[in-house]
């Protein structure tokens, strides 16, 4: 269809960069064809309202032409292009009533009366606001003023018409109206309307052709069904509706896998091994018995849409490590004859953390205070006395006040506490630990204080980055604990899928997996192409 | 709640009535009477007023006053608008340094600028100091009325400045662009966007420069000299030199009504153009 249609507008490797050196487009080359609904999408900052200004004639491109029907407008003057604009808040001349903002183009060109009249009475039929023509624009709703604009615009008859973000003031159904309302215009007059959102589901109801953008580069150009069933990589996969995306290897023409295991699909053309994303929309997979399922797993949680259920289903669960926490009642020193007493717990420490030690860390570790018996006002720790070897072994450390209240602690170097999870390339670290029964008590956010104590941290053995470790698990309740060793589990996300389904699950419950071959979509890795 | 606090208000009811309604009902009962009455022996007169709308030289006075404050109007219209124009295209930063720049002269004490402009004008002042190094004049400047002028546009061309620059620089940036998009020049966007919508600014820029400068008495007495009176020179000289309290107060009376007309003149125009688009 598209090659049929004349090219009206060519952006040609264009570059935008601002005095301040940030540059805004990258290169961006795009061909719009006449009659066509396209929509610049991507998230703020993406470039795409810039792109429009080009357009519109407001901003000089720092590199590139603009053609429009083959001719370059680069250093045409906005008034004399063909192409008029619906500005993000309208821009209404407050000074002049409807009728008068609608006429000021006609006017312009010296229209006679009768024939300005003819025009913009009709365009106020097209938005439906016949009755207003003579009505203060400052009174107008949101709505109506959003339509003014477009009339305003649409009166001169450009063969173009941008619209910058038009409907983000208005609420949600109005939005919907006017989203119809916009498609039925252009379908009206048949021009070319270039619309930039970055609300996704906008661009797919109304587009004839969507290009995504991000970070000033255009990554996928394609019709709605185009860009939401093939997105071109997880960018795009991810800013256009949900979805569930999923490292794989590409085995073969038509066989991928992920999570260990085989699966048909419907891509050629990859390397041999070659690693890849594989992206599953939420309505694509299907739940179904356990013994039935494709993958196998468990639901996590589960969120009503009114439409239907957002239901979290767990394939496998993250990397993890349990820890011995020791948990003592130390009584603390009472020193009668100053009335003061000092409290601290004993320690562990990792070898290669001894290096770093100082004062304050070892205060910090062994929760050391001190405070006046009657008044409980906290007193200061003057001397922290140690002499910690980067060696495993049993040291001391002595905590004293001014007045020489003082108490003694165990330290123990350990060497690390690491488990590795080489099948998912993942590393996660924690340490034995010890606490009083009182700290445990008084946290305030016990997980996020575990993770701290225990030194947990994860992270990936691809790319080193960290891994944010989302569960914590013990068996004891913190109000009522006693001295004694408990376990203390970290663990990072496992493979979760996000299923639409259209009834309710059960959390907990055990269940299987099923999509098709033809819904599983394969994209190359980011940054491999 | 509310009627409590509303006791809050009377000091300053009790101040306005002895600040601004006491004094002008006592210009008022002066206007009205004959000089060298008692408290108790009152005498009701319009002579007063007769005698200024009679007397040739007060009415040529009053009708100079007024001329030299819509040319001193003008004046700063004409010089304030693009000015502030000019100000309001700047970006931020150097729009605060040039408004503080217009406002600065206002810090110092607007008599001792005026001397200041009379060491400038004089015969042997410093203009005609350099204009005699080019072989002109000395040109007889202070003492006419384009010495009252300048003093006048000069002190108060800041307020039409600051407000014109207000009224632009509030007015939405992409309307402009708008108009430009529609097929205006930037010259036709600017006679049917900009200024339409600057003029609540230049009527009250109007309103600020045109009362002071209708009754301004130490301008037209320093830059003026003897030569060159205004109504607020005799009023001043009423009070001062005379002592005829009665013929002060009634030309003030008859001051306050031109003013007040001319207020009600500008607000209207003010409604006016607030409401066009609503014709």
């Amino acid at each position: 269809m598209a090659e049929e249609k004349k090219k009206l507008i060519q952006f040609k490797n264009i570059v935008k960069s601002f005095e301040d050196g940030q540059v805004v487009l990258k290169g961006v080359s795009l061909d719009i064809y006449e009659n066509e609904f396209v929509t610049l999408l991507g998230p703020s900052g993406c470039g795409k309202t810039t792109l429009l200004r080009i357009l519109g004639g407001f901003l000089q491109p720092t590199e590139g032409k603009v053609l429009f029907d083959g001719e370059d407008i680069v250093n045409v003057p906005p008034y004399k292009r063909e192409i008029n604009t619906v500005f993000q808040k309208y821009a209404l001349f407050p000074h002049m009533d409807v009728y008068d903002n609608i006429a000021f183009g006609l006017t312009l060109k010296k229209e006679p009366k009768d024939v300005i009249e003819q025009k913009v009475m009709r365009m106020l039929r097209l938005v439906s606001l016949e009755d207003y023509a003579h009505r203060n624009v400052t009174e107008l709703s949101g709505g109506q003023q959003q339509r003014i604009a477009i009339a305003r615009a649409l009166v001169n008859e450009p063969s173009v018409l941008l619209l910058d973000e038009p409907l983000g003031a208005l609420d949600l159904k109005l939005r919907k109206e006017m989203q119809q309302e916009l498609k039925y215009i252009q379908q009206e007059v048949g021009i070319t309307f270039i619309f930039v959102t970055h609300d996704q589901e906008e661009a797919l109801t109304m587009s004839d052709k969507i290009v995504v953008m991000n970070a000033g580069e255009i990554q996928q150009i394609g019709t709605p069904t185009e860009i939401y069933r093939n997105p071109v990589n997880e960018f795009v996969a991810k800013f256009i509706g949900e979805t569930n995306i999923i490292d794989g290897v590409m085995l073969e023409d038509d066989l991928v896998m992920f999570e260990d295991k085989k699966f048909a699909c419907r891509a050629r053309g990859y390397g041999k091994n070659e690693k890849v994303d594989v992206v599953i929309r939420p309505e694509h997979l299907d739940i179904v018995p356990r013994a039935e399922g494709m993958l196998k797993g468990m639901v996590k949680s589960q969120l009503f849409k009114g439409m239907h259920y957002e239901t979290m289903v767990e394939t496998r669960v993250g990397t993890s490590i349990t820890v011995k926490m020791q948990v003592s009642q130390d009584r603390p020193v009472y020193n009668e004859e100053k009335g003061e007493k000092i409290s601290a717990n004993a320690f562990l420490l990792d070898v290669e953390d001894v290096e770093e030690l100082d004062d304050a860390k070892v205060v910090a570790l062994a929760s050391a205070e001190a405070w006046d018996a009657e008044t409980e006002e906290p007193i200061s720790i003057k001397t922290v006395e140690y002499d910690i070897k980067p060696e495993t072994g049993n040291y001391t450390v002595t905590f004293s006040t001014a007045n020489e209240t003082s108490i003694t602690v165990k330290v123990l170097v350990v060497a690390e506490n690491r488990v590795e999870s080489k099948v998912y390339q993942e590393e996660i670290y924690a340490m034995n630990f010890f606490k009083k029964v009182e700290d445990i008590q008084e946290s305030i956010a016990l997980d996020t204080d575990l993770e701290t104590w225990a030194s947990a941290s994860a992270w990936s053995l691809e790319d080193g980055e960290q891994v944010e470790i989302t569960d914590v698990k013990y068996d004891f309740d913190p109000e009522t604990i006693t001295p004694g060793v408990y376990e203390v589990t970290f663990s990072t996300e496992g493979y979760e899928y996000k299923v639409s389904t259209t009834h309710a699950f059960e959390e907990g419950e055990q269940v299987g997996l099923v999509f098709r071959p033809e819904d599983i979509h394969v994209m190359k890795k980011e940054g491999q192409w | 709640m509310v009627k409590r606090f509303r006791s809050m208000t009377y000091p300053y009811i009790a101040w306005i009535i002895a600040i601004i309604v006491v004094p002008m009902l006592l210009i008022m009962l002066y206007a009205f009477t004959t000089s060298g009455n008692s408290v108790l022996t009152f005498q009701f007169t319009l002579d007063n007023f007769a005698r200024f709308v009679t007397d040739k030289v007060f009415m040529d006075v009053l009708l100079r006053s007024l001329y030299i404050a819509v040319i001193t109007t003008l004046i700063c219209i004409v010089l304030g608008y693009p000015i502030a124009y000019v100000i309001a295209q700047r970006g931020s930063r150097s729009n605060t340094i040039l408004i503080l720049l217009i406002t600065m002269p206002t810090w110092v004490n607007m008599l001792v600028r005026t001397y200041a402009w009379m060491g400038i004008l004089q015969d042997e002042g410093i203009l005609n100091t350099i204009l005699s190094w080019f072989g002109i004049g000395p040109v007889s400047m202070i003492h006419t009325s384009f010495a009252v002028i300048l003093g006048m546009v000069y002190n108060f061309i800041p307020f039409m400045i600051l407000q014109i620059h207000t009224s632009l620089a509030k007015m939405d940036k992409s309307l402009l662009e708008a108009a430009n998009d529609l097929g205006a020049t930037p010259v036709q966007a600017f006679l049917r966007v900009t200024l339409p919508l600057s003029l609540p600014g230049v009527i009250s820029g109007i309103t600020l420069v045109f009362l002071p400068a209708v009754s301004s008495f130490f301008i037209p007495k320093l830059l003026g000299g003897g030569q060159y009176v205004l109504v607020g020179n005799i009023i001043e000289s009423q009070f001062l030199t005379s002592g005829d309290w009665n013929f002060g107060s009634a030309i003030s009376l008859i001051m306050a009504v031109i003013i007040m007309i001319s207020m009600w003149l500008t607000r209207k125009a003010d409604v006016q153009v607030a409401s066009q688009g609503k014709e």
